[in-house]
């Protein structure tokens, strides 16, 4: 009985992790580009959320349809607070790309608190369930899941076989090199800005067809955090590496939540948190530089 | 075929180039010579693009280029071999001279420019699978030369090209540079502090000190002023 408990919940943890994943690549896209960490990080998540909700609430249009949507505002986004923030501050000390990208998660949380209010939302996607013997997985998961990872793959594809990709990847490795090629570098950091917010609010979508509930302007703090955890496990700056940590991460919360589940008097919830961070230190206490690919 | 005019730049509040004026001409290796921190790599950076003009002008082919953006200047076939090499370290040999070929009118010729390179440093041919980083200083000179000939210059600059290297090497550096002029028919715009290298292979020879140029002349009117050599060559 407990096994299958275990079973379930890691094969539910396999698709959460992917969506995890899926929700980190954003970060560690923008940190390897253009080395600036994103503390807005789960804000954008939060504006995918709200697209989800405005969509299928308002205009009953599906979740599914709102991954393009909202990874066209997160672009669109992304390339106006590039040009009226983060340009400016490429060369300034990390404290200020900080305190801006801070700033702007901030913004869009007041933002969406004016319009939206601060309510607890939720939405209610039927679309059905899926019995895997062990385990039953509702149908809204397993999309979740497999489009994180066909975005994963579609991601790795753009990279290493597209002109535009072969350009971004050469400003990572070396930017003065990648001038020196004629690639136009400070477009290169304008569209890697812009694709890894619009990856993160895309992000958005899928792990509200993950978790429907608790939609509000609040709601990325948590993500932000466990994003950071994720990045970490899978070295910065790599977003493969960062879809990779977070298929560990999602293992590690579902599996530790059966196991926590077992002690009495224990909110289990609560603990997995405390366990992400507990591995978050002990990573940053041996490996500094990340688990799967140090640099 | 390049024409720089009272070129002024700098970084910050720091001027580093005083007017420098100089012509560069076509099928030539043109040398600028001068010891170190004189303003000889702001030069070319400026020329290039990286570091963004004062006041001055660039003429490229007769038409104005001061302020073109970099990458449209390396369209217009102008490439830069840069100090420090800035390979890219994790990608192959191979990755590397493809990375060179980015600009779309190399593309075409990325095969022929790389059989090219190839029979110039025969052992990046050999060593085209191994990640630029884990290669010696000599070989990974050659992948930046060669990343800069993929782009299909017309002109290139290169900074300090013999910087750092054995002997040896630095001779099939110079040999290299003189190829390139005559098997290629490239023109040479060559930055060097090892003056009687260069002395040896370029065509026309300008000197720089404190952001300006001191002198110039071909390399025996150089080779023949005593005053010269004394005062800026220290040879």
């Amino acid at each position: 009985m407990f096994f299958e408990l275990l079973a379930g919940n890691l094969i539910q943890g396999v698709f959460l992790g992917a969506v995890y994943g899926m929700a980190t690549m954003g970060l560690s896209l923008i940190f390897g580009v253009l080395k600036v960490v994103n503390v807005g990080h789960g804000a954008f998540i939060m504006v995918g959320a709200f697209i989800t909700l405005a969509l299928f609430d308002g205009l009953g249009i599906s979740p599914i349809l709102a991954i393009p949507a909202a990874f066209g505002v997160g672009l669109a986004l992304g390339l106006f607070f590039y040009y009226t923030v983060i340009q400016r501050l490429i060369k300034a000390p990390e404290l200020a790309t900080l305190l801006a990208t801070f700033s702007i998660g901030i913004l869009l949380e007041e933002v969406i608190k004016l319009v939206f209010g601060s309510e607890f939302r939720g939405y209610n996607w039927v679309v059905g369930k899926i019995d895997l013997g062990i385990t039953v997985v509702p149908m809204s998961k397993l999309y979740a899941g497999v489009g994180s990872v066909v975005i994963a793959v579609l991601l790795y594809l753009w990279f290493n076989r597209t002109r535009a990709g072969s350009a971004m990847r050469s400003v990572v490795e070396d930017s003065e090199g990648a001038r020196v090629c004629g690639v136009n570098v400070g477009a290169a950091y304008a569209w890697s800005f812009a694709l890894g917010i619009g990856l993160t609010v895309a992000s958005g979508v899928l792990l509200t067809m993950f978790i429907p509930v608790g939609i509000n302007p609040y709601m990325g703090g948590g993500y932000t955090l466990k994003a950071f955890v994720i990045a970490v496990l899978g070295g910065l700056a790599s977003p493969y590496g960062a879809f990779f940590g977070g298929l560990v991460f999602g293992l590690i919360e579902n599996g530790s939540y059966t196991l926590f589940a077992l002690l009495p008097g224990v909110e289990p919830f609560a603990l997995t948190r405390f366990l992400s961070f507990m591995i978050l230190l002990v990573i940053l206490l041996i490996r500094p530089t990340g688990l799967l690919r140090g640099k | 075929m390049l024409d720089v005019k009272d070129l002024e730049s700098g970084y910050g509040p720091m001027q580093v180039l005083w007017k420098p004026s100089l012509t560069v001409k076509k099928g030539n290796i043109t040398s600028l010579l001068g010891p170190n921190g004189v303003g000889k790599s702001t030069l070319l950076e400026t020329v290039f693009g990286s570091v963004p003009p004062w006041g001055g002008q660039v003429l490229y082919n007769g038409v104005d280029v001061t302020r073109v953006p970099t990458h449209k200047k390396v369209d217009m076939g102008l490439a830069l071999v840069p100090e420090g090499k800035h390979l890219f370290p994790s990608m192959t040999v191979y990755e590397n001279l493809a990375m060179g070929a980015y600009p779309k009118k190399a593309m075409p010729h990325r095969e022929k420019n790389m059989q090219l390179v190839y029979a110039l440093f025969p052992r990046l041919k050999e060593r085209s699978e191994q990640a630029a980083g884990s290669l010696s200083g000599g070989e990974q000179q050659m992948v930046t030369i060669s990343r800069a000939l993929m782009t299909q210059p017309q002109l290139i600059m290169l900074d300090e090209p013999s910087q750092g290297l054995a002997p040896l090497l630095v001779r099939e550096v110079f040999e290299t540079i003189v190829k390139m002029k005559t098997d290629i028919g490239l023109t040479v715009l060559l930055i060097e502090q090892n003056a009687d290298a260069s002395l040896n292979s370029a065509d026309y020879v300008y000197i720089m000190h404190e952001g300006t140029i001191k002198a110039e002349g071909t390399p025996e009117e150089i080779k023949g002023s005593s005053e010269i050599r004394e005062a800026y060559l220290g040879i």
